[in-house]
């Protein structure tokens, strides 16, 4: 069972909340490309949302794939998650990761991915039609 | 800064190909806030009086506001500002979406465009950064077949893009400006100005995000407004259950539905056009702009049948009211289709519907023959070939030639007494309520700034759909002078119209974004002046009392059918509605803004340059 959040996409109706108080969390500011979850719509054909996001896997390739041991056990949430100082932005992760779940920020500075807002994540706090979950 | 703008204006010549990055204008930004108010500034100060607005010295401005990117809920727009080739007047128009974000993520509070490109361009803004580049392989596509491969060449699959599709380059006069597919600035011809510079589209991409005094309060206080005051908004579950479709029974009831060509208020087939309709046979998902807990949009497509495969987001009310029962449909899946020609091709569906219905009437009343229509069989409630109309008028084949530039000129084209059938004001048509059945709406669509218009009052809630007496000219003006300032602050924010937000939050939002200290009476104060100042724009370019008219039909001829059966707009009535509403907001008996009353909104410079005062 993985630890990460759980997302019902088909009842997203893509108004980005999630995304704009993920950066505000991380980055300080209201900017779409520094959020760890991504929302991106896809019209008119398939008419969706597609939703990006670390799920925090078992297997999570990421770890193995970075060089510079920098996405770490987070103990107290049992999920990992990147530490900044560490990552040297190689982009490894982004490489290993089958779902997408982690990119480097616009800067190409370091790799974010979802780390639960330290235990209260926020996307699921303002989400308006409860689509996201842990 | 971090006030919630970039502090970074664009500047375009085409002209000349030059690009220009300049501060923006901060005294007017505290003045007139952004949308609305600071692009009417910046076009009142720049644009000179008479100019064709199809000509290279018009000027095209896009703006958003400081709450623009912000999670302050639906504030997610932008304003397409400039001079009205449609009617000749101040305009402003309107797209959600998700554009109006990107462009300030791209570092810029606004684009102002002049000249005119030699050859077909459009305008790339990335980071902080513009080129003009070369649209030669985009000219004659559609929005959606623009926004692909605008994204594919410049290698950002998430750019946004405002386009015009293939009837602005015609300069159809009521072609808009598109965004994210179905997003339309579509009233007032902004499409054909797009055109008329050569200009195919503007489009964006950013990372530069936006910056706020206190981003923990402002999170914080919106994620208390954002559930409490969007979501759980009791004047919002009719647009979250519903959207705007909700508004057909509404006036259905009301007898207010203009069908076939405003010969009616009730239409017998309005229930294949309603929300139920919508929501039965085409509906997939319902879907939000950015910032938004609403989700107004009814992404629908249609599943079987001769239009299987149409899709768009909608159809909305206003493109139900004129393109449907106005044009005697009764199938929402004719309406979808259409919607979706008029999306992709560019046309705005209320002016397009509307003067297809005119076209309808004209043929029915043998006025256009098949001739004239290139053998379509154009009767009330043909859907095939009212299916056909978006591309012929975008294409200005035969007799979309004539209606691609709106009714008022496709009558004068006409002749043979068809001006006596127009619904229009200045050129604008008639949004979808019939002012037989709603008095305070022949006021609000007479003295709109853009031409008839719903979004700068909307009396029709309080009486029609609401506890007041439809027909009596009482208290209309005062209605529509609050709305008026209210709306002025909305988009000039730019709110969306769906947030039933009142002064009191505003000012808070504003306060936590920008740290400007600000009350209800400050931003009421700003709705005056805003108002007052596209007035006086549009008084500089000519218009008196006599352009604030009354469509001869609306006075001479009663509808017939339900609670308006035998209703028309007393000319009285409306002459004391317009002379107390232009007492009200202390302008002079042709509707013109006074020296005085400017000087108290705080607009003793712009008095300075009306020529009427001097």
């Amino acid at each position: 069972m993985s630890k990460g959040l759980k997302v019902e996409k088909e009842k997203c109706i893509g108004c980005q909340q999630c995304m704009l108080i993920c950066s505000a969390t991380h980055a300080g500011k209201f900017n779409p490309s520094e959020s760890r979850i991504n929302v991106e719509d896809k019209y008119p054909e398939p008419a969706e949302y597609k939703i990006n996001y670390c799920i925090q896997c078992d297997e999570h390739p990421c770890v193995d794939a970075c060089p510079a041991e920098a996405i770490v056990l987070n103990e107290g949430l049992g999920i990992y998650v990147v530490d900044k100082e560490k990552c040297t932005a190689c982009g490894a992760c982004v490489e290993a990761c089958p779902y997408e779940g982690c990119w480097l920020d616009p800067a190409g500075t370091y790799s974010i991915k979802c780390d639960l807002c330290g235990g209260a994540p926020q996307c699921i706090e303002i989400c308006p039609r409860n689509v996201i979950k842990r | 800064m971090a006030d919630g703008y970039t502090g970074k204006v664009l500047r375009v010549d085409l002209t000349n190909e030059k690009i220009a990055t300049e501060p923006l204008n901060r005294e007017w930004a505290k003045r007139f806030i952004g949308g609305k108010g600071l692009g009417a500034r910046y076009l009142f100060e720049e644009l000179k009086p008479g100019v064709d607005p199809l000509s290279p010295d018009n000027i095209l401005m896009i703006w958003t506001g400081p709450l623009v990117g912000t999670m302050v809920p639906l504030t997610s727009r932008y304003a397409v500002v400039t001079k009205s080739p449609q009617t000749g007047t101040f305009l402003d128009s309107y797209a959600g979406g998700y554009f109006g974000p990107e462009l300030k993520y791209s570092g810029f509070d606004g684009v102002i465009i002049k000249g005119k490109a030699s050859k077909p361009v459009y305008l790339w803004i990335n980071d902080g950064k513009a080129e003009i580049r070369d649209a030669k392989n985009l000219w004659g596509k559609d929005n959606f077949k623009t926004e692909e491969l605008i994204r594919k060449e410049t290698g950002q699959k998430l750019a946004r893009v405002a386009s015009t599709g293939p009837a602005g380059e015609k300069l159809s006069l009521i072609a808009g400006v598109t965004s994210d597919l179905t997003r339309n600035a579509g009233r007032g011809g902004g499409g054909a100005v797009f055109g008329s510079k050569n200009l195919k589209a503007v489009a964006c991409r950013g990372t530069l995000g936006v910056d706020v005094p206190n981003i923990d309060e402002l999170v914080k206080m919106s994620k208390e407004m954002f559930l409490k005051d969007v979501v759980e908004n009791p004047d919002h579950a009719g647009s979250i259950t519903d959207g705007t479709p909700i508004i057909v029974n509404m006036s259905q009831d009301a007898a207010i539905l203009p069908t076939r060509d405003w010969s009616s208020g009730t239409f017998e087939g309005s229930e294949g056009i309603n929300s139920d309709a919508i929501k039965t046979r085409v509906l997939v998902r319902r879907k939000a702009c950015m910032g938004c807990g609403i989700a107004c949009g009814s992404w629908s497509k249609v599943r079987k049948g001769k239009f299987k495969g149409a899709s768009t987001e909608g159809p909305e009310y206003e493109t139900i009211g004129l393109s449907g029962s106005n044009c005697g449909i009764d199938n929402i899946e004719a309406v979808v289709k259409f919607s979706e020609e008029c999306d992709k091709l560019g046309l705005d569906t209320m002016s397009a519907g509307s003067v297809v219905a005119f076209a309808m009437d004209l043929y029915e009343r043998k006025i256009l023959t098949k001739k004239d229509t290139g053998g379509l069989d154009l009767k009330f409630g043909n859907e095939d070939a009212f299916c056909k109309m978006p591309e012929i008028m975008a294409k200005r084949q035969h007799i979309g030639d004539i209606l691609a530039d709106g009714t008022k000129r496709a009558a004068k084209k006409i002749g043979k007494g068809s001006e006596r059938f127009l619904v229009e004001c200045k050129g604008s048509e008639y949004p979808a309520y019939d002012p037989r059945g709603s008095i305070g709406m022949a006021l609000a669509y007479a003295t709109s700034d853009r031409g008839a218009d719903h979004n700068r009052a909307w009396p029709v809630a309080q009486d029609a759909y609401g506890s007041g007496d439809p027909w009596n000219p009482e208290g209309k003006a005062a209605i529509c002078v609050e709305d008026n300032t209210r709306t002025s602050v909305k988009w000039s924010f730019i709110f969306c119209d769906f947030y039933a937000v009142n002064f009191k939050n505003m000012a808070r939002y504003y306060t936590a974004v920008t740290g400007v200290q600000a009350d209800e009476d400050y931003l009421r104060s700003i709705g005056k002046r805003v108002w007052n100042l596209t007035r006086a724009f549009n008084a500089r370019e000519g218009f008196t009392r006599k352009d604030d008219n009354l469509p001869e039909r609306m006075e001479k001829e009663p509808l017939p059918t339900g609670k308006t059966a035998g209703k028309a707009v007393r000319r009285a009535d409306f002459e004391k509605m317009l002379s107390e509403y232009y007492s009200l907001w202390k302008w002079d008996d042709q509707g013109r803004p006074t020296k005085k009353g400017l000087e108290d909104v705080g607009l003793s410079d712009i008095a300075k340059k009306l020529p009427y005062l001097k």
